[in-house]
């Protein structure tokens, strides 16, 4: 059996569905299951460059839409991810074959961030000389220079973009687009494609009066500066505003460097905060303070330096575009907080300066390049555009769902296909059976990936790695694989294309398949006889071995073939 | 004891256990399956008149299930084949389900050690003893036919509608009826084979067929009477005052 492609799988299990990436999560859970941890990492390399780096800082839409939450708590999807991907490194990666290339047309990616990256991976998969710009010094855009360390390593980031040097794609860094590179220059260079995913790099400004003043340092640039190694002066009481990752990842950070008191600003109340929950709690850990409905009014200084920020407090009103209720400020309400730093971490911008004027969006609000967002393509032919650019300022894992489709846009517009034939992403659907969640009983498990490395021994380490494995096949057991076959391709000899079959002529309709079929595949059509979903049905048996009048068999593991094993199993 | 260990054989789950971790004694040969649900009783008996002296279903624990509920529905059918193994005379012990999770401490061998152990210790299977075979070997037929018979599947089939939720006329039948219930058809339906397979070898009595399968004559009556009334049986001859049943060739 050949893979399945997405274009062909329209019904997905809801992890999957929810990815935009569309990660095959029940496939590998279920190879995690079974022990194959390297299989797992394959697994997801195929829909996505990027396990080790999604397994710490994905937002994880898959375990939002779990259908284990129906019980108690989803799956812990990234924590496995996560597992399996550092134990392939620990265990020493061997290096991906470079893909032969079939074809001779180039392909120019600007910005070796998750979108571009992705993009490159995707087509040198499909045979492409791909070339990668990068401004910066190193690969990796905002994966490498606005996470900080303690989230993601940078060494796990070098890692996943070797394994994508590896497959033959070129990497250069140093080159800035707008100025050492035009869209005219490429194309004189003989590139035949564009993908421009140049993300977002300035940070938003508050707008306020004093954010001039020295010790208002932007979140995006100081990280960036703590990634590229600078030093930077530290404040001793901090302020950051702002309520997402970046918010928290600032925060921590500048605790960790030293500063005595961090307090977080954020507009809205606790719920409606961006981060991951899970990162708030680590900051509350850590140490940092959070005030809740509060904005700044003004930054104060003196001397030039901020003294404090001037807040208001502010009520929440009627749900806004985004779903999240809006801040209304309280009149009267303004009281100070005396820091001598300010962080703004209100998210990010593009810096449009570098893009042609013909890309450039008419429209004041929204992202600065608009794009189809199915085929990734801009109004210029042969340049395609995705990723923050194209979306506004988003996750790792949305850019990673861009540069997929930039990459199947590119290969068929190069080929000269149709770019919408078949594309449609609202077709895919999500599909599970659950049926009636009393017939389970309720267990409570919850597993959590180890943040610290224990200081071991050798001996101690192997058994140590050994729990760790089997934890995690605890957690993946959990799953209720309530998709569809996930194809993992884990035990192809048994459970290939196992279907159950329906001899009409036998059956008289007593229903009992329906009642007993886990997945609701099976039921009775207008003729009274019993029929197969082949979509749907998973070969387990169950109405073969209970139908009273023997009607149903099953494709590959019959009753015949069941004795057939067991009189092998006797006489050997 | 004996000196030959016993063959067993297992039929697995392809989801319970994970191959390279289990330590699995030799003499139990391993047969995977998708699901225990999909062990058919029918299909442990051929599994035994092959020549295995026990069999276990191994599958996950409860809420682990691949299929929902696949193990659940193994568990009543395996209580279904004790009957039946009771009935044939091999024993109820000779089978045994195993419901673990492979997380626990305790591995797959263990647990297959364990079995085997048991059955040695039950002795050598009564279908290799000369004296018996035929008997058994007779008793097996019946109790495969048994477990194929119409009612006894839809009664097993239905079995999770009619003691979860409601049959037909708004009624909830408890565990204990059910189960009850199950083994009363399950007897009957093992009876009313053996009755076929006897009189289809030679027409006989209610008399002999009450001695050699010793049970009272009333009731052999009673089940010949019901076999007549589906066809499986017809009146042959009287001979004296005594009448001689034979089977039709029906089923």
């Amino acid at each position: 059996m050949t893979e399945k492609t997405l274009q062909e799988v329209r019904k997905l299990p809801p992890c999957r569905a929810a990815c935009p990436a569309h990660v095959n999560v029940q496939a590998y859970v279920a190879l995690i299951q079974r022990g194959k941890f390297k299989e797992a990492v394959e697994v997801i390399r195929k829909d996505l460059p990027f396990p080790a780096i999604c397994g710490r800082v994905c937002f994880s839409p898959c375990e939002d839409a779990c259908a284990r939450v129906n019980l108690d708590q989803a799956v812990a999807v990234r924590a496995l991810k996560r597992l399996v991907a550092d134990i392939e490194r620990e265990h020493g990666r061997v290096s991906a074959e470079p893909v032969p290339k079939k074809y001779s047309d180039k392909v120019a990616i600007i910005g070796a961030g998750p979108a571009g990256l992705t993009a490159a991976y995707e087509l040198a998969k499909l045979g492409y000389p791909v070339t990668v710009f990068e401004r910066m010094a190193e690969p990796g855009g905002m994966m490498r220079y606005c996470i900080p360390d303690f989230r993601l390593e940078k060494f796990v980031v070098a890692n996943e973009i070797a394994y994508i040097k590896d497959l033959g794609v070129e990497i250069k860094t140093g080159v800035e687009f707008g100025k050492d590179i035009t869209i005219e220059s490429l194309k004189k260079d003989g590139y035949k494609a564009v993908f421009i995913a140049i993300g977002t790099q300035l940070g938003m400004r508050l707008n306020v009066p004093g954010e001039d003043l020295e010790g208002v340092v932007n979140a995006v640039d100081f990280l960036r500066t703590i990634a590229l190694g600078k030093q930077i002066t530290i404040g001793e009481r901090v302020a950051v505003i702002g309520g997402g990752n970046t918010a928290i990842d600032a925060a921590r950070t500048v605790k960790k460097l030293g500063a005595k008191e961090v307090m977080i600003l954020y507009r809205r109340s606790r719920e409606e905060m961006p981060a991951l929950p899970h990162e708030v709690e680590l900051a509350e850990k850590d140490g940092i303070k959070f005030h809740f409905l509060v904005a700044p009014k003004q930054i104060i200084g003196e001397n030039g330096r901020v003294k404090a920020v001037e807040c208001l407090r502010m009520r929440l009103g009627e749900p806004d575009e985004s779903g999240r209720r809006r801040p209304i400020p309280i009149a009267f309400s303004e009281h100070q907080y005396e820091v001598d730093m300010v962080i703004p971490a209100l998210g990010q911008v593009a810096e449009t300066s570098s893009l042609p004027p013909e890309l450039l969006s008419k429209e004041k609000r929204g992202p600065p390049v608009q794009v189809d967002p199915l085929t990734m393509e801009t109004n210029v032919s042969g340049v395609f555009a995705g990723g923050d650019i194209a979306t506004g300022p988003a996750s790792i894992i949305e850019a990673v769902g861009a540069g997929k489709r930039a990459a199947v846009s590119i290969h068929r517009f190069l080929t000269g296909q149709d770019l919408r034939k078949d594309r449609d992403e609202e077709k895919i659907e999500e599909t599970t059976w659950v049926k009636d969640w009393r017939l389970l009983e309720k267990k409570k498990r919850r597993y959590d990936a180890p943040i610290e490395k224990p200081h071991l021994s050798f001996e101690e380490a192997r058994g140590y790695l050994e729990k760790l494995k089997q934890k995690a096949r605890f957690e993946a057991f959990r799953c209720l694989g309530c998709g569809p076959c996930a194809e993992c391709l884990a035990s192809m000899d048994l459970c290939e294309g196992d279907k159950a079959v329906v001899d009409e002529a036998k059956c008289v309709g007593c229903n009992v398949c329906a009642v007993i079929c886990p997945v609701e595949a099976i039921k009775k059509n207008e003729k009274g006889v019993a029929q197969v979903n082949e979509d749907l049905c998973r070969g387990c048996g169950l109405c073969a071995a209970r139908c009273p009048e023997q009607a149903i068999t099953m494709k590959k593991l019959s009753n015949e073939q069941i004795l057939a094993m067991v009189s092998a199993a006797l006489k050997g | 004891m004996e000196s030959n260990p016993p063959k067993i054989v297992c039929f697995m789950c392809n989801w319970a256990f994970c191959e390279e971790e289990m330590h699995v004694p030799y003499n139990v040969n391993i047969v995977r399956v998708m699901c225990v649900g999909r062990m058919d009783p029918a299909l442990v008996l051929e599994t035994f008149a092959n020549g295995a002296d026990g069999v276990m279903l191994a599958g996950c624990k409860p809420p682990d299930c691949h299929f929902v509920d696949g193990n659940l529905h193994s568990e009543r059918a395996v209580k279904m084949l004790k009957k039946l193994l009771v009935l044939t005379g091999l024993g109820a012990e000779r089978v045994k389900l195993l419901l673990v999770s492979p997380m626990e401490d305790k591995g797959f061998g263990y647990y297959a050690k364990e079995f085997s152990e048991e059955i040695w210790n039950l002795g050598d299977c009564p279908l290799k003893k000369a004296e018996l075979a035929s008997t058994i070997k007779a008793n097996i037929d019946a109790a495969k036919n048994a477990a194929s018979a119409f009612r006894l599947r839809v009664l097993l089939g239905r079995e999770e509608e009619l003691t979860e939720f409601m049959n037909a006329y708004g009624e909830k039948i408890s565990e204990e009826e059910f189960d009850a219930l199950l083994d009363e058809i399950v007897e009957a339906e093992f009876i009313r084979y053996k009755i076929y397979h006897l009189t289809k070898a030679k027409p006989c009595s209610v008399k002999e067929l009450a001695e050699t399968m010793g049970i009272k004559p009333s009731a052999v009556l009673r089940h010949i009477t019901n076999m007549r009334r589906k066809g499986m049986i017809a009146l042959d001859r009287v001979e004296g005052y005594t009448p001689l049943y034979k089977a039709l060739e029906v089923r």
